[in-house]
């Protein structure tokens, strides 16, 4: 009976594969070692949230009451701490060229006289947006304190003009905008990269562990023998070897989902059950694309850097730090060959904005969509292992 | 005696010279003749570049598609409006009646904000009260949100001067004092070194120089790990050549690594930024003398790790996702200041992180030699400790293999 040959087959080389996976340290290391690493490493980097009180400089020339309650007014402020009191522009653009700090405040001479006399005074602020983030975090910080210093000032002059207090807030600011950030209204870094980030590597490590233990047999030259272990059941051959790893992998992607959901509590507007089965289902589809690669040349070392190449991929086509629709035009075409693509659209969908999962639906399944592509390759795959004819190195 | 103390001397650095040069020549034909080799070392570091500046090319992001629920319907909210359209980053996309059709919309991803204007938008404007609008910004990703925010906070502000102008003249202050009391204090951001806030400007210089690590570390593993699973004792250093001394191999093995890339750094860090439009605003000589110790310390650091390579693909298998790693590592994007001390000691142990600093100051920033004297003298500490950790590294594996080829000539 076919579907019981295809069951011994299965568990003949599921053994055979545990056995191996013990023999050497790489399979370890390389499943549950780097992703915990992945896990500390990454949790321990952002546990801020948003870089706080990144250091800036001032340079204060006029050292009047009105500059120093400026400076202390923006040493409140949440992203800025000012480290150091420079004497001219030169010196603080020299500290900023080291990378000391960030931004500097420059008050000319005569800054108070200049306000109160109704000279307009200008503030001048300098900020390095080569660190982009600290850059324009630190700018929001100071040109709202800068507002805020022109906002007290013009307050005191229209009630000595004698307008009315109620009037005031009117004539100063007449529109307020209140900005929403849907999802994620803390802006929190970790929130937005790490769930792109985490399972970027995780699906780089599926594509490494799918590709190597296939190749390895081809490169030791025991793949015939890994075939005749199954009873000659090759489709029962490659799911024995594959399924401790979608197990182990979907398992590390699962604790991943748990911990940035339940113990860091990101955002997760709908049921955690629904990234639980993306993640599952971009281990799945991560594994038909390895099979692919290394069905298409068999041979250990080219399959290893196609997956490097794909798997970092991965994360620019993710399309979290750069939009796609805003890459060349064409990019969005090959955002859909990758798993990532998809699993960072649901998550966008369930997990950010908490839409109905109708939403998603497509994604799911043009993650399964992926589970095809073995189909390609199966029969190449199937006689190489059985003729061993492909170069080892 | 004088001359007879001479002749060895010369005879044995002529010796050691050919030696090394043995070294270089057999290194090269390894390097050249093997396929994953080339691709790591030549194929990835002019590649690689060429891929993630085109991707990342469009700096900044044109013309967001916003949805705008205008309940107040007047000339005034339109005119906001027609501002927010007419911005390089925005673009009205849809307008809808209420807050749940734009939500639809959003959630259908056909637009990335909803600008929500309220019915007594015009009524407060016209009565000289405070009025509220607000916006819902997409942050999947940050660029969104930074995007909407900053182009909505401008036309707002704009729009805002205006009345304020109007209204201090209702209440009798025109001409210079209605000036000076809506902007008694003017003030000025000036953005240096990225002036447009530009993505790949940003990030792509520390792309690059983690371009050229990674692929000379993994390169280098490559090497490594398959003359130790090739050879018949497992060890890395080919019995021709080993009696040379462990130096001779490492100078001769590090010139060739070095060489290569020394090539690779000119087109990547020269000839890239220039192609893409990159800063570009270092003083080439000041990159050049940065980039000997990150290189040197690069190719000694990755020749101690590659000792422990046992076979070819593990170096690419375990350090792939350290790329990632070494990216927000190096201090760019979330920055160094707040990098918490335990990965901040453990940065400084990795060539790439002064390598991009150094990188980003002189080429993007401008900074001069002396001022990344910090990153330049770490990395020739770097350079020293490396090879002596490269030196004890090599000398184990060489005296294990003539331990090994003594063991089997006695058999």
């Amino acid at each position: 009976m076919p579907t019981n040959k295809f069951y011994t087959s299965v568990r003949n080389t599921l053994a055979r594969e545990l056995r191996r996976m013990v023999s050497r340290p790489i399979y370890f290391i390389s499943t549950v070692v780097i992703m915990s690493f992945t896990y500390v490493f990454f949790l321990t980097f952002f546990n801020e949230g948003q870089p706080n009180r990144m250091p800036i400089g001032v340079v204060d020339l006029d050292n009047s009451s009105l500059s120093r309650q400026f400076t202390r007014n923006l040493e409140v402020t949440q992203h800025s701490h000012i480290v150091m009191r420079l004497n001219s522009h030169k010196e603080a653009r020299e500290e900023m060229q080291r990378g000391n700090i960030y931004a500097f405040v420059e008050i000319k001479h005569n800054f108070a006289k200049d306000a109160i006399s109704n000279l307009r005074p200008t503030l001048t602020f300098y900020v390095n947006d080569a660190y982009l983030i600290a850059g324009s975090l630190i700018n929001k910080d100071i040109t709202y304190m800068s507002a805020a210093t022109s906002i007290g000032m013009q307050q005191k002059v229209l009630r000595a003009k004698g307008v009315e207090e109620s009037r005031i807030m009117g004539i100063i600011q007449p529109i307020v905008l209140d900005a929403h950030l849907i999802g994620n209204p803390w802006a929190n870094y970790g929130t937005y990269l790490l769930n792109v980030i985490l399972p970027a590597i995780l699906q780089l490590m599926v594509l490494m562990m799918t590709v190597f233990p296939i190749g390895v047999e081809f490169k030791e030259r025991t793949s015939r023998e890994w075939f005749n272990n199954s009873g000659k059941c090759f489709s029962g051959a490659l799911t024995g070897k594959l399924l401790p790893y979608t197990v182990i992998f979907t398992l590390v992607g699962v604790i991943g989902n748990m911990i940035l959901y339940k113990y860091m509590h990101y955002p997760l507007n709908s049921s955690i059950g629904w990234m639980f089965l993306a993640t599952f289902l971009l281990v799945l589809a991560t594994q038909a694309i390895g099979i692919l690669f290394i069905g298409i040349t068999p041979v250990l070392r080219d399959g290893v850097t196609f997956s490097g190449v794909f798997g970092m991929l991965g994360v620019t086509f993710a399309g979290a730090t750069f939009p796609i629709e805003q890459m060349p035009a064409g990019t969005r075409i090959f955002s859909y060959f990758f798993p990532m693509h998809h699993y960072f659209e649901i998550y966008v969908n369930q997990a950010l904005n908490g839409v109905g999962v109708r939403y998603s639906f497509i994604y799911f399944v043009a993650l399964l969509c992926f589970l095809a592509l073995p189909v390609i390759v199966f029969t190449r795959l199937k006689k190489a292992a059985i003729n061993q004819n492909f170069p080892i190195k | 005696m004088n001359i007879q103390q001479k002749i060895p001397l010369l005879k044995e650095a002529v010796l050691i010279f050919n030696d090394t040069v043995n070294v270089i020549k057999s290194e090269l034909r390894t390097m050249f003749k093997d396929r994953g080799v080339v691709i790591m070392l030549v194929l990835a570091p002019l590649a690689y570049p060429i891929l993630y500046c085109s991707l990342y090319k469009s700096e900044t992001l044109i013309d967001v598609p916003m949805a705008a629920v205008d309940c107040s319907r007047s000339q005034e909210s339109r005119e906001l409006l027609r501002h927010l359209d007419a911005t390089q980053s925005l673009h009205i996309a849809g307008t809808y009646s209420t807050l749940a059709e734009a939500k639809q919309a959003y959630n259908e991803q056909k637009v990335h904000g909803v600008v929500y204007i309220p019915a007594d938008f015009s009524k407060n404007l016209n009565t000289g009260h405070q009025t509220t609008v607000s916006i819902y910004a997409d942050i999947s990703s940050f660029m969104y949100y930074r995007i909407i925010n900053q182009a909505c906070s401008n036309c707002v502000l704009d729009m805002s001067n205006q009345i304020q102008v109007k209204r201090l003249n209702a209440n009798g202050i025109t001409g210079e004092p209605a000036t000076i009391v809506s902007n008694p204090i003017p003030y000025e951001g000036v953005v240096l070194y990225n002036e447009g806030a530009g993505f790949a400007s940003f990030l792509m210089p520390s792309v690059l120089i983690l371009i050229i690590f990674q692929t000379l570390f993994l390169g280098i593993g490559i090497i490594a790990g398959t003359s130790r699973g090739e050879n018949r004792f497992h060890v890395l250093v080919s019995s021709s050549v080993h009696r040379g001394g462990t130096i001779r191999v490492i100078l001769g093995k590090g010139f060739c690594y070095f060489v290569l890339y020394a090539a690779w750094s000119f087109f990547v860090l020269m000839i890239i930024p220039r192609v893409f439009n990159l800063p570009h605003i270092g003083i080439p000589y000041d990159i050049m003398m940065l980039m000997v110790p990150f290189l040197l310390a690069s190719v000694f650091f990755s020749m101690t790790i590659s000792v422990f390579m046992p076979h070819r693909e593990t170096s690419m298998i375990i350090f792939m996702f350290m790329s990632l790693i070494l990216l927000f590592l190096s201090g760019v994007s979330w920055p160094q200041s707040n990098i918490n001390g335990f990965w901040k000691t453990f940065s400084w142990i990795l060539p790439s992180t002064n390598g991009t600093q150094g990188y980003i100051k002189i080429n993007t920033m401008g900074a001069d030699l002396q001022h990344i004297s910090f990153e330049y003298i770490s990395l020739w500490i770097q350079t020293v400790v490396y090879f002596a950790t490269t030196y004890w590294a090599y000398r184990w594996q060489i005296e294990k293999s003539s331990r090994k080829s003594l063991k089997t000539s006695e058999i």
